[in-house]
């Protein structure tokens, strides 16, 4: 394995002012394993806020993980035996192998001749490359650093990978403004494998181009790869970039991963909810008559939703995924005083009492239940209410308890993050989802 | 078929100090109502140039050498035109500034009313110190105080009798509106024709729920100053001007108006499928997620019922669900207001969602127009084909890549634009600018191949 | 022919600065007069007889006649009390301004700009206790330390620019703490430390070259204000003795003369205003140099 990252999160610590906000923290990724086998481009797609950048940092070791571990170049018989580590808990024996491996504790030269097999390249072309110094300095910054070649073969090397990558030899002398997007991603590209590294992380290293110049871009990418056999990891919005790119694909989703698998398993038989919207969401006349249009927004990280972290915005949840009373109590009261209002005459009043159950006062159990009953389907969070019975102040419902998703292992090889695939969901909903 | 916007033959160029970009070359466009009309093409076609010159919103650099933009039967661009061509002395910017506030000034009645524009970044495009409401509550202040008068004063008028009679039309009739209109229109109520479709429309709610709220809307007590003010903006179209005009007495007057303002943006909002409306138009835009912003914008550029929404790049910073959304609400708008919109990307494959045809540029020209359709399964020019090999796609296909670059719009190829970059290059190509030819039904291209003079 | 090239791409990249800063009319009239100023003030320092002066530290009072007299072919700007040539006074005078105002910037500005340069980039602990030393400098005004050194050190001009330099350095560290922390969120330095940078180096060659350029735009901005709050110090008795050319102090000879010789009072003052205005065109011209959205 070229990288392998286990159990890996960041947890972004909020500045509070005092007492307010102390102690909240962004959890931008939570809990992600990955591997990355030599010469494969592994893609990693979500939207904006999903923590696929910060991933990427902490691959490269430009921040430092809450926990967890990223090994770099590790023999595939050490990788097993440390997985086999972390499950039985032996903590030194994982700390022996991680002192080894681990790219967070290098330090000084190590870490220098770690940089030499790491490289990147950023998403935004106008950012990423210094306004004050030339296109050599700047393509030469990465092995003079690592101490990869002395000066003078730098320089050398500087105009060979300028034509590696398709610019003319005189852009050494240019500035970064005197060129265009198109040709600064290729700059930024060739300081990323100037060292001929083992590793390259791209952080959307399209997103900021025209269609035209961006499969420039992607078929040099292909070309590089071919060439020297460089793992990548391919951060993206875009999932068609990873499906013209990539060998495996991971999609995430606030800070979680929720499927992963090899490309063509993922993207054109997806299995995730997420997924499945995420792709039918992908603009084109094809995929306009199956489109499942995500209600809401991606969810607010400093507070993420409990359970699965789709469930407030998947069209499948079910009574185990994560549903508070919160929720359930604002969809019950949007429906009472809205579809049901005839029903209700609107003088219902719901109200949430503890986590897991709702008070509801001026109505009965049955007009509620009937109400239930028939908008489960279209009303996920009410699949979670697992009781209704009239007490004196009221009607009071309490919901099922929640269970939190871990990655699941499909027949096909895919991990997926769902409850309808944990095995305890499978053997006993077999035949229902089957039927599906 | 009529037509609501009209662009012909547009030259425009920006001075800067580098040399003179020749921005748009000859742009020729026709837009039908209720239509929208797609504009794709790399940076630097041209194409938000375009918008802006349709707008007339053009920065101080900005000349326009020939053609006309005929939007509302007026020439937006014809200032600009004249100085360009009238004066052959130097151009000058501060004089040219001065054409384009002049021209501003008149334009200000035509923005924002007829045609509205909808911006990459709503962020930019809301202010941050007020409330989401209020921006869009302000527009409609600004260029349609009467309806927001007529609303005010129907509710007022109206008796519960009257209410009753409208919702035996609107089931009498099943729904329709042009009844509804006509009802109210003899009752001396218009007011209150769009604030009842507008509850009759949603779905959220239950039929008794709506029945109830449109019962509700009358008489609505009125003070008499209030009366008295709309009353005058009724007549006289806007507020009497020693009313607005006095400092104090003039926030006080424009209270009503706001007001109802904030009602109309909560009606636009929930057509806008927002959920929780009432608690969105009190929110600032920083509260506001970017689809939600994205949203908000939309509502505002939909205050006035404009002919004409140009949107530019609207979903582009979004996300891909998000994006889904709002392509979504597009073709909703698209049924329900009865407005055509140009809508302005560099994806083609956001384009073929939500438009009826669509235009490629390339160096400031458009090189293709055809139907949605047929510009995918028959495209023409070589630019549209290459456009279209460029997208990479879910299904694996090999993306075909083409060398070189837009062209430097300083120094603008001769002949066709896109020559230097073209497999299909003939002498032709070089010396002369192609003509849009007709190849079929509403498909026109600009292209020697398919001209007959290649010799 | 790649370094000629590149020699090229310098030289039009040079042109086109100069051709945004001259489109400035406004800021090539400030070049003029700050080049006048300071050509005035060299010729002062090493060669006064070209103008025909011989004492260029020194006011020549003339006791005979010390009642100011209008401008005259003698005395083309009039005279002063006591009956001090104004012409050749200020040109004096500005060599001492100028210098002490250059020093004033300059040690402000570099103890400054190290202080906050440093401070946002070692961040975290020591940052919050520069920043709030910072605070507390800031908030003490320049003209009660000014008071408070020249009562306890005596008055001399050395001890006011002294002075002057403690309460100033706080404006500059403020100034380049934001720009490192701005410089900093770039993400060429995450460039960098990816391409194994170490931190030192990425220190000195990626954000000292980017966040010096505007901090030397705002020592030009503030060498006018600060020249007018120097000359203020001496306007009000700060200066030591009773005849050394300034600005300030030759405004305050013609103080009380304002109603019968308005010139002794206006001409000192209006080179003052001149120079500061003169150096606001010149900084706004600058920005315009260095801004890239500007050069457009």
């Amino acid at each position: 394995m070229i990288v392998a990252a286990r159990r890996l999160t960041k947890y972004f610590q909020l500045k509070g002012t005092g007492i307010v906000g102390g102690g909240l923290s962004l959890k931008a990724v939570d809990d992600i394993s990955i591997d990355i086998k030599e010469g494969s481009i592994v893609g990693v797609v979500g939207e904006s806020g999903s923590g696929k950048s910060t991933l990427g940092r902490l691959l490269m070791a430009l921040l430092q993980p809450t926990s967890g571990q990223v090994l770099f170049d590790i023999p595939d018989d050490v990788l097993a035996e440390y997985d086999k580590y972390i499950e039985t808990n032996q903590a030194d024996k994982c700390r022996k192998i991680e002192e080894e491996y681990s790219i967070f504790r290098s330090k000084g030269k190590a870490m220098k001749e770690m940089r030499k097999q790491m490289g990147m390249v950023f998403q935004d072309p106008y950012s990423s490359l210094d306004p004050r110094m030339r296109v050599e300095d700047i393509i030469t910054e990465p092995m003079l650093a690592t101490g990869y070649l002395d000066p003078e073969k730098a320089r050398k090397r500087c105009l060979e990978l300028l034509d590696e990558v398709g610019l003319p030899r005189d852009f050494a002398f240019r500035y970064p403004h005197e060129l265009s997007g198109g040709q600064r991603q290729r700059v930024a590209l060739a300081r990323g494998i100037s060292t001929l590294p083992k590793f390259l992380v791209l952080d959307e290293p399209t997103s900021a181009l025209d269609v035209s110049v961006q499969a420039q871009i992607l078929s040099l990418l292909k070309k590089i790869r071919s060439r020297y056999n460089i793992s990548m990891l391919l951060i993206t919005h875009n999932i068609a970039v990873i499906a013209y790119m990539a060998d495996f694909v991971n999609v995430m989703y606030a800070g979680k991963v929720m499927e992963s698998g090899v490309k063509r398993d993922v993207i054109l038989n997806p299995t995730h909810p997420y997924t499945i919207a995420l792709i039918s969401a992908v603009p084109g006349r094809a995929r306009m008559r199956q489109r499942i249009i995500l209600q809401g927004d991606p969810p607010n990280l400093v507070f993420p939703p409990s359970g699965c972290r789709f469930h407030p915005r998947c069209p499948v949840a079910f009574e185990l995924c994560g549903w508070t009373a919160d929720e359930v109590a604002t969809d019950l009261d949007y429906l009472v005083q809205g579809k049901y209002y005839t029903t209700f005459q609107g003088n219902t009043q719901v109200i949430p009492k503890d986590a897991l159950s709702i008070l509801i006062k001026g109505t009965n159990s049955i007009q509620l239940s009937e109400m239930i009953a028939s908008e489960r389907e279209k009303m996920r969070s009410l699949m979670s209410i697992a009781n209704i019975k009239d007490t004196e102040e009221g009607v009071l419902i309490s919901l099922s308890h929640f269970v939190t998703p871990k990655m699941y292992n499909l027949d096909n090889g895919k991990k997926v993050s769902c409850l309808l695939y944990s095995p305890e969901v499978m053997a006993t909903q077999k035949g229902a989802i089957s039927g599906n | 078929m009529s037509e609501v916007l009209k662009v012909k033959e547009v030259k425009q160029q920006f001075y800067t100090r580098r040399g003179i970009y020749k921005a748009l070359n000859g742009i020729e466009l026709e837009l039908r109502k209720g239509e929208v009309f797609g504009i794709a093409g790399e940076s630097g076609s041209g194409k938000s140039t375009l918008g802006l010159t349709i707008m007339g919103l053009l920065p101080r650099n900005a000349s326009v050498t020939s053609g006309s933009v005929l939007l509302d039967g007026k020439d937006v661009i014809a200032p600009l035109r004249e100085y360009a061509t009238k004066s052959n002395q130097k151009f000058n910017f501060r004089r040219n500034e001065n054409v384009i506030k002049k021209m501003n000034r008149e334009l200000s009645t035509i923005r924002g009313n007829k045609v509205a524009m909808v911006f990459q970044d709503p962020m930019t495009s809301l202010n941050p110190v007020l409330q989401v409401g209020y921006q869009v509550a302000e527009t409609m202040l600004v260029h349609q105080p009467r309806t927001l008068a007529m609303r005010r004063l129907a509710r007022a008028n109206a008796k519960r009798s009257d209410l009753n009679e409208a919702l035996k039309v609107l089931r009498a009739t099943e729904s329709d509106e042009k009844a509804l209109e006509d009802f109210f229109r003899n009752k001396g109520l218009e007011g209150l024709t769009e604030q009842v479709i507008s509850i009759w429309r949603r779905k959220d709610l239950a039929d008794a729920k709506k029945e109830k709220m449109i019962l509700s809307l009358h008489s609505e007590k009125l003070s008499w100053f209030d009366r008295f003010v709309l009353n005058a903006v009724k007549e006289k179209g806007n507020l009497p001007s020693w009313l607005s005009k006095t400092p104090i007495l003039s926030r006080y007057t424009r209270r009503v108006l706001l007001k109802e303002g904030y009602l109309k943006a909560l009606e636009l909002l929930s057509t806008l499928e927002v959920p929780n409306a009432d608690k969105v138009i009190r929110m600032y835009p920083h509260e506001l997620s970017g689809g939600m912003r994205q949203r908000i914008v939309i509502a505002i550029a939909l205050a006035n019922n404009p002919e004409l929404v140009i949107m530019d790049e609207p979903t582009s910073a979004l996300d891909v669900t998000v994006q889904a959304q709002i392509l979504e609400l597009v073709r909703h708008l698209k049924v329900k207001f009865n407005t055509s919109f140009i809508f302005i990307s560099h994806d083609l494959s956001v384009l073929s969602e939500v438009c009826d045809r669509i235009g490629i540029m390339y160096g400031g020209r458009i090189v293709e127009i055809a139907p949605t359709k047929e510009i995918f399964d028959n495209p023409m020019h070589p630019y549209t084909k290459f456009l279209i090999a460029a997208i990479p796609t879910l299904e694996e296909k090999e993306i075909q890549e083409i060398g070189g670059a837009v062209p430097d719009m300083r120094f603008p190829p001769s002949g066709c634009m896109f020559h230097p970059r073209c497999p299909y290059i003939m002498e032709i190509c070089r010396e002369r600018v192609p003509d849009m030819i007709q190849v079929s039904k509403d498909h026109y291209v600009a292209c020697f191949l398919y001209s007959g003079d290649n010799k | 022919m790649q370094q000629e090239t590149a020699e090229a791409g310098r030289w039009e990249n040079l042109k086109l600065s100069i051709s945004v800063f001259m489109a400035n009319k406004s800021a090539v009239v400030g070049l003029i007069i700050v080049l006048v100023y300071l050509i005035d003030a060299l010729i002062m320092q090493f060669d006064p007889m070209l103008l025909g002066i011989h004492h260029p530290d020194v006011l020549v009072p003339n006791f005979l006649n010390p009642v100011p007299l209008p401008p005259s072919p003698q005395h083309i700007l009039g005279t002063t009390y006591p009956g001090i040539d104004l012409l050749t006074s200020i040109l004096k005078a500005i060599r001492i301004d100028l210098a002490y105002s250059f020093f004033v910037v300059a040690v402000g500005a570099s103890v400054g700009a190290v202080i906050g340069i440093v401070s946002a980039w070692a961040s975290g602990m020591f940052d919050e206790v520069i920043m709030r030393i910072t605070d507390i400098v800031f908030s003490i005004p320049y003209l009660i330390l000014a008071l408070a050194v020249g009562f306890i050190l005596g008055r001399s001009l050395w001890h006011m620019s002294i002075a002057l330099a403690i309460t100033w350095w706080p404006l500059y560290a403020r100034y380049a703490r934001s720009q490192t922390l701005s410089t900093k969120e770039y993400t060429f330095i995450e460039a960098a430390k990816a391409a194994g940078v170490g931190r030192t180096t990425i220190m000195f060659r990626h954000i000292l070259p980017n966040v010096l350029p505007p901090i030397f735009i705002q020592i030009s901005l503030d060498l006018g204000s600060i020249m007018v709050i120097f000359s203020t110090l001496a306007f009000i008795g700060f200066i030591p003795s009773a005849n050394i050319p300034e600005l300030g102090y030759l405004t305050s000879l013609g103080l009380n003369f304002v109603q019968t010789a308005p010139w002794a009072l206006i001409f000192p003052g209006l080179f003052i205003t001149i120079f500061a205005l003169a150096v606001n065109l010149l900084g706004d011209g600058l920005r315009d140099v260095i801004d890239p959205r500007r050069r457009g």
